[in-house]
C-alpha cells in the first residue's frame, strides 16, 4: 500500500491572522484515486487544496509528493494542475491559446501543440471552438475549457476547486459523470473539493469529510453514508434524524422515551450517545404495533417519495416513504435494530 | 480688448443651441412625467452646452475668420508660416522695390517663420518624454500598490491622491522653491559638498515639473485595472508553469494594457497643452505650445485671437485623435476612471 501513495500530507497546520484554518491534517492520496474533500464552507478544504497546489504555505507540516518533500516548491515546479472555482480563463486569449498556454511555456513544437489542443477539445466535447473568445462561452463551456487547459499538461494530479459550483443542476450532474469517466479513462489522480454531498457520493473513490480545520472521517462513499462516525457527518451526508439518548447496555439504547434494541456494543452502560436514523429507514406501521407513535404534521411530495414530519410527543421524526399518510393521522413508527446508528456524542469544541 | 464683439451670427448660434436644448428638455419632461434620475443630468447638460460646446464652436468659428468676421484660411497659414500675414500685408510695389535693392525675404525678416510649428513639435517631444517617464515610474508604482500581499498599498494610494487636492499651480510654485538657487535641494547639495547647481529655468526643470504633476494620471488608471484583475489569473498562470516574470508578461501586462493606454492618453493630453509649468519652471526660456496659445490670446492685436483659435483648434484635433485611439483600445473605458 505504502508505495501507491502519491501525495501525503503530514501534520499540516495553517493559521490566518491567528485563526486556525487547518489543524494537524494527515492525509494520503493514492495513485489514480478520486478523492473528494467534503465539508461546509470555511472547513479548510480549499486551503488544503491550495497548499497542495503551492499557492499557500503551511505553517507547519510537510507535503510529500511521490516520496519527495515539495512543501517549499512554487506552483510552477509541481506536477499538479488546478481547475479553479471560477475557471480563471485568460480573457485576452482565445480558447485554443488558453489550452496551449502551458504547452507553449514548455517550448513544444507548433504541430505538437496543435495536435494536443485538438485532442483536448475533442476530449471535452468542444471541437470547433478553438478560435472562439472565452467570453463568448457559457459557464459550462468555460468549465470544459478550464479542465482541458489543465489536463493538456498531463499532470499527475488534477486539483479541482468546486469546479461545478456555478453550473445549474442538470449541467452539474452531466459534468459529474463526464469528469468521473474522464478520470477513469486518463488514469489521473483527482483531488476534488466540494460542499455538495451528493456530488461527493456520486464521483469519489474516497471521501474526506472536514469541519473546522479537522478531518472528521475518511472512507468510501458507502462506508461514510452507512457508518458515519458522528452526528455531524451523518447529517452532512444525506438526511438524518439525530436524537440524543442513553446506552443502557450493549445492544439496547434508550431515546425518545422508549428502549430500542440495536446492534452496537462497547459504549458502556448508561452512557450518553447520539442516535442517528436515516429517514428512509423508518417504517410506518399501525399505531398499535409501532415502537413510537405520533401524529403526521406535514407531508411533502419529493418525487420518488413523500417526506413526512411526525410529531411523537417530545421529538420530531423525519420519515421518507413511498406511501403517504394524510396530515393529522396517527401512525406508529418502527426501526429495525440494524438501522439504528449509535455514535459518541460530539464534543462541544468540535461542534463549533 | 474692449473692442472685441461677438458677431451677430455668433449670438444666433448660441441662441439656437440654447433653444434646442430647452426644447429637448421640455420634450423629455413631457415624455417622462415626473422626476426621474436622468433628469438630474440636465444642469450638467446645460453646463456642457454653455461652457464646452459653445466655446468649442466659437473657437472653430474664430479659426476660420479674420477679425472682421470674414471667412479665411489665413490663420492656419499663419500656423505653418508665422510671417505669412506680415508678408501678405506688404505692398507689392514696395516689395518689388526691396527686391530691386537686392534685399531678400530673410533680410526683411519675412521668410517662412517656423516658430509655431517648431514650438508644437517641441511640445510634442516634451509631452512624449513626460509620458515615457511617467510610464516607467508609474507602472511599477501601480503594480506594487495593487499587490494583494503588500499591506501598505492603500496607504500609498492615499499618498498619491493627497497632493492632487492641492491646486496644481501651487504645487508647481512649491517645485520652484525646491529647485531655486537657494532652495532646499541646493542647500542639501551644498551641505554634502557637491555644491550649488543650476536647477531652475531650464528644460529639465520643466520636464521634472510636468512629470511631477502628471504622474498620478498615469498611476491611477493602471492601478485601477491591476486592482480589479482577478488574482486567480496569475495563480492559474503559475499553475500552468509560469514563473513570476512569465506570469507578468504573459498575463498581467497584456491584461493591464487598457490602463496603460488610458494612462498614456491622460498624461499626454495635458502635457502637450500645458503652459504654466513651463512659465514657472522654465523662467520664460522654455516655450511650449500652450504658452504660445496663451500669448496669442493675451496679445493686444485683435488678429491674434483668430490665430490663437486656429492653434487651439489644431491642438483640439490632436487630442480628439488620441481620444479616438483610446476608444479603440479600451472601448469600455475600464482604465479611465480615477480613484
Amino acid at each position: 500500500m505504502e508505495e501507491q501513495r502519491l501525495i501525503t500530507l503530514e501534520n499540516i497546520s495553517k493559521q490566518y491572522d491567528g485563526v486556525t484554518v487547518l489543524s494537524n491534517i494527515n492525509l494520503y492520496i493514492r495513485k489514480k484515486e478520486f478523492v473528494t474533500l467534503l465539508g461546509p464552507s470555511g472547513c479548510g478544504k480549499t486551503t488544503t487544496l491550495r497548499i497542495i497546489g503551492g499557492f499557500e504555505m503551511a505553517d507547519s507540516g510537510r507535503v510529500m509528493f511521490d516520496g519527495q518533500d515539495i512543501s517549499a516548491l512554487p506552483p510552477y515546479k509541481r506536477r499538479v494542475n488546478t481547475v479553479f472555482q471560477k475557471y480563471a480563463l485568460f480573457p485576452h486569449l482565445n480558447v485554443q491559446d488558453n489550452i496551449a498556454f502551458g504547452l507553449k511555456l514548455k517550448k513544444m513544437s507548433k504541430d505538437e501543440i496543435a495536435r494536443k489542443v485538438d485532442y483536448m477539445l475533442d476530449l471535452v466535447n468542444m471541437t470547433g471552438y478553438g478560435k472562439r473568445s472565452v467570453d463568448s462561452l457559457s459557464g459550462g463551456q468555460q468549465q470544459r475549457i478550464a479542465i482541458a487547459r489543465s489536463l493538456v499538461n498531463e499532470p499527475e494530479v488534477l486539483l479541482l476547486d468546486e469546479p461545478l459550483g456555478a453550473l445549474d443542476l442538470k449541467l452539474r450532474k452531466e459534468m459529474q459523470l463526464e469528469l468521473k469517466s474522464m478520470q477513469q479513462r486518463l488514469g489521473i489522480t483527482f483531488l476534488y473539493v466540494t460542499h455538495d454531498q451528493e456530488e461527493a457520493l456520486t464521483m469519489s473513490d474516497t471521501i474526506v469529510v472536514m469541519r473546522g480545520g479537522h478531518i472528521l472521517q475518511i472512507g468510501t462513499p458507502k462506508s461514510i453514508y452507512d457508518e458515519p462516525q458522528n452526528a455531524f457527518v451523518a447529517n452532512f451526508i444525506g438526511e438524518s434524524n439525530i436524537f440524543s439518548g442513553t446506552m443502557i447496555r450493549d445492544e439496547l439504547v434508550h431515546f425518545c422515551g422508549t428502549d430500542f434494541p440495536c446492534v452496537d456494543s462497547g459504549f458502556g452502560e448508561d452512557k450518553p450517545v447520539d442516535v442517528v436514523i436515516r429517514p428512509e429507514d423508518i417504517l410506518l406501521v399501525g399505531e398499535d404495533v409501532g415502537q413510537v407513535t405520533g401524529t403526521v404534521k406535514s407531508v411533502l411530495f419529493k418525487g420518488v417519495h413523500y417526506e413526512m414530519m411526525i410529531d411523537a410527543g417530545h421529538s420530531i421524526w423525519k420519515v421518507h416513504s413511498t406511501t403517504m399518510q394524510p396530515e393529522g393521522s396517527r401512525v406508529g413508527l418502527s426501526v429495525v435494530p440494524f438501522n439504528i446508528h449509535i455514535m459518541h456524542p460530539m464534543q462541544e469544541e468540535n461542534a463549533q | 480688448m474692449t473692442d472685441f464683439r461677438v458677431p451677430a451670427w455668433g449670438y444666433w448660434i448660441m441662441g439656437v443651441g440654447l433653444a434646442a436644448f430647452i426644447v429637448m428638455l421640455v420634450m423629455y419632461i413631457r415624455r417622462n412625467r415626473g422626476f426621474k434620475r436622468p433628469l438630474f443630468a440636465s444642469p450638467y447638460v446645460l453646463w456642457l452646452v454653455v461652457f464646452t460646446v459653445i466655446p468649442c464652436l466659437l473657437v472653430a468659428y474664430f479659426s476660420f475668420t479674420d477679425y472682421q468676421g470674414n471667412f479665411t484660411l489665413d490663420n492656419f497659414k499663419d500656423f505653418w508660416d508665422s510671417n505669412y500675414t506680415a508678408r501678405k500685408a506688404m505692398d507689392p510695389e514696395e516689395m518689388k522695390m526691396y527686391e530691386e535693392m537686392g534685399l531678400t525675404l530673410e533680410d526683411l525678416g519675412l521668410e517662412r517663420g517656423t516658430i509655431n510649428i517648431n514650438t508644437l513639435v517641441f511640445s510634442l517631444w516634451m509631452a512624449f518624454l513626460c509620458t515615457v517617464i511617467c510610464l516607467l515610474l508609474g507602472y511599477p508604482a501601480a503594480h506594487i500598490m495593487a499587490n494583494r500581499d503588500f499591506k501598505l498599498g492603500p496607504t500609498l494610494v492615499v499618498l498619491f491622491i493627497v497632493p492632487m487636492w492641492m491646486n496644481f499651480l501651487l504645487r508647481t510654485v512649491a517645485m520652484m522653491t525646491l529647485l531655486e538657487d537657494n532652495g532646499v535641494i541646493n542647500s542639501l547639495l551644498e551641505a554634502v559638498g557637491i555644491g550649488r547647481q543650476k536647477l531652475l529655468n531650464n528644460v529639465a526643470a520643466v520636464q521634472v515639473g510636468m512629470v511631477y504633476n502628471f504622474l498620478p494620471f498615469m498611476v491611477f488608471p493602471i492601478y485601477n485595472v491591476l486592482n480589479k484583475m482577478d488574482y486567480k489569473l496569475s495563480e492559474a498562470a503559475m499553475d500552468l508553469g509560469c514563473d513570476k516574470w512569465h506570469t507578468f508578461y504573459k498575463v498581467t501586462l497584456p491584461l493591464s494594457l487598457p490602463g496603460v493606454v488610458s494612462g498614456i492618453t491622460m498624461v499626454f493630453m495635458p502635457a502637450v497643452t500645458t503652459f504654466y509649468i513651463s512659465r514657472l519652471l522654465g523662467g520664460g526660456k522654455v516655450q511650449l505650445f500652450g504658452d504660445l496659445i496663451e500669448a496669442k490670446f493675451l496679445s493686444t492685436s485683435l488678429r491674434e485671437w483668430n490665430v490663437g483659435s486656429a492653434l487651439s483648434l489644431i491642438m483640439m484635433i490632436l487630442i480628439l485623435i488620441s481620444l479616438g485611439l483610446l476608444r479603440k483600445v479600451d472601448p469600455e473605458g475600464e482604465g479611465g476612471g480615477m480613484v
